[in-house]
Parts: C-alpha cells; structure tokens; sequence
C-alpha cells in the first residue's frame, strides 16, 4: 500500500479529479496548501501591479488581495494538495494520470510523492489492510 | 528520499522559512494545522485549549541533507534559549519515489 501526495496548482484540481475518476480512482483527500519550490519566484511584476504601474495591463482582473498575499511574508505561492492512498500495483496509473493532466511543462505545475502506507482501517467496518482501502 | 514533516509555531515560520531557503531548502510546503500535545492543550484559569493553532511544513529531501534540515528547524523553531512546551515536532519518513510533473523527471 502506497500514498501518492501531489502537489498541483489550484486551477487544475477539477481536470485531475474527473482523470482521476475516468481511471477508477475516485477516493482522494484534497487540501489547501502554501508552498515555494526550487526555483525563485519573479514577483516582481506583481509588485509593480500594487505600485499602480501604468506599464501593467493585468491589473483589472487581478485582485490586489492576491497580489498582497503574494508579495508579502514569505512569498508562498497557494496550491493544492492530493492525498491517494491506493495498492501498490495502482501507483503508476495514478502518478501517469496527475503528471498527463497536470504536465504544462513550466516551472510550478507540481511534485508528487509516493510514500509507503503500513495499514489502513475503515472506521466503519474496522477492517484492516487492502480490504479497507 | 526522506519527508521532513515539522510541526511549529506560527509566529515562527517566517524565520524557519527564510532560514532554510539561506541553508540550502527552498522547497517547501505549508499547511495550517490545529492540535495538541502531551500537556493536552493549554489551560488558561478553567479553559482548556485542546485545539491549538499550528503551521506544518512539509520537506523530501535526500537522506544525507536529512540532519542540516532538521537541525535548521529545531534551532529556529524554539522559543528562547530554554525553548518551551508546544515549540512543535519533526516527524520524518520515507518517501518512495519523487517526480516533478513540469518535466516528468523523476529525481527530487
């Protein structure tokens, strides 16, 4: 039994969701995360929107909450996190699938991580093991 | 590959983020957390906190950088010279496989 966690970007979760379920895996934990990667963020732009620059045409349809959330503090960007626990010999379809849907090829569309799951039970039943997944 | 789950005090994520960025992690992922520990909670006169206001973050490093990230976090995750109850947990585990979805890579 493995867990696969994803990290993608917060307009791509409704795609992965329904590739997911196409694929037959419809049970996941989703969450609302903040997060950097390796590579350095260009806010610059952004700032230049709060400064009210006359060169920024995106202004309109920019809300300058975001664009503050953005600027400030520790320059997190938001994303979503998903959370597959599925058996072993399932983890390449699910890895394909998040990687099919979510590839833009630019730097920020995500990481995934499998990591080893021991046990698993569900409450409802209490039974144990790939039974309960 | 190792994740490094480190549950701390909100007021001090600045500081242990910007650390780790200087110390070599830039990666990270932050969530909200509520919970509590082995003092169940804060109690103030007859109320008690069970629920309590955390920040995790979540780091996969490669094995060896396993000990400077740790050590990052516990140096700048504690309050004062003496640290105190509630100043948060590491939790590490292992993780199998890593893949970057922007180029299909699968090294950290």
């Amino acid at each position: 039994m493995k867990e696969v966690i994803a990290i993608i970007r917060m307009n791509m979760i409704n795609k992965t969701k329904e590739a997911l379920l196409r694929e037959g895996f419809p049970a996941l934990s989703a969450n609302k995360v903040l997060g950097r990667g390796k590579k350095k963020v260009d806010f610059s732009f952004i700032e230049n929107m709060l400064s009210g620059d006359e060169m920024s045409t995106v202004n309109e349809f920019t809300s300058p909450v975001i664009a503050e959330a953005l600027t400030e503090g520790q320059r997190l960007i938001p994303k979503r996190m998903l959370s597959i626990v599925a058996r072993d010999d399932e983890i390449k379809t699910i890895v394909d699938v998040i990687i099919s849907v979510n590839q833009q090829g630019k730097p920020g569309d995500g990481k995934i991580f499998v990591m080893p799951v021991l046990d698993c039970v569900r409450v409802r039943t209490g039974e144990t093991g790939e039974l309960a997944l | 590959m190792l994740m490094i789950r480190a549950i701390i005090r909100p007021e001090k994520v600045g500081i242990v983020l910007s650390e780790l960025s200087d110390g070599g992690f830039p990666a990270v992922t932050k969530m909200d957390v509520m919970g509590r520990g082995k003092q169940r909670g804060v109690k103030v006169g007859d109320v008690i906190y069970d629920e309590i206001p955390k920040e995790m973050l979540m780091i996969v490093v490669n094995d060896e950088d396993k000990d400077d990230a740790i050590k990052i976090i516990m140096k700048n995750a504690k309050t004062g010279q003496k640290a105190a109850f509630g100043d948060g947990k590491i939790f590490v585990s292992p993780v199998d496989e890593v893949y970057t979805i922007s180029s299909g890579s699968n090294e950290l």
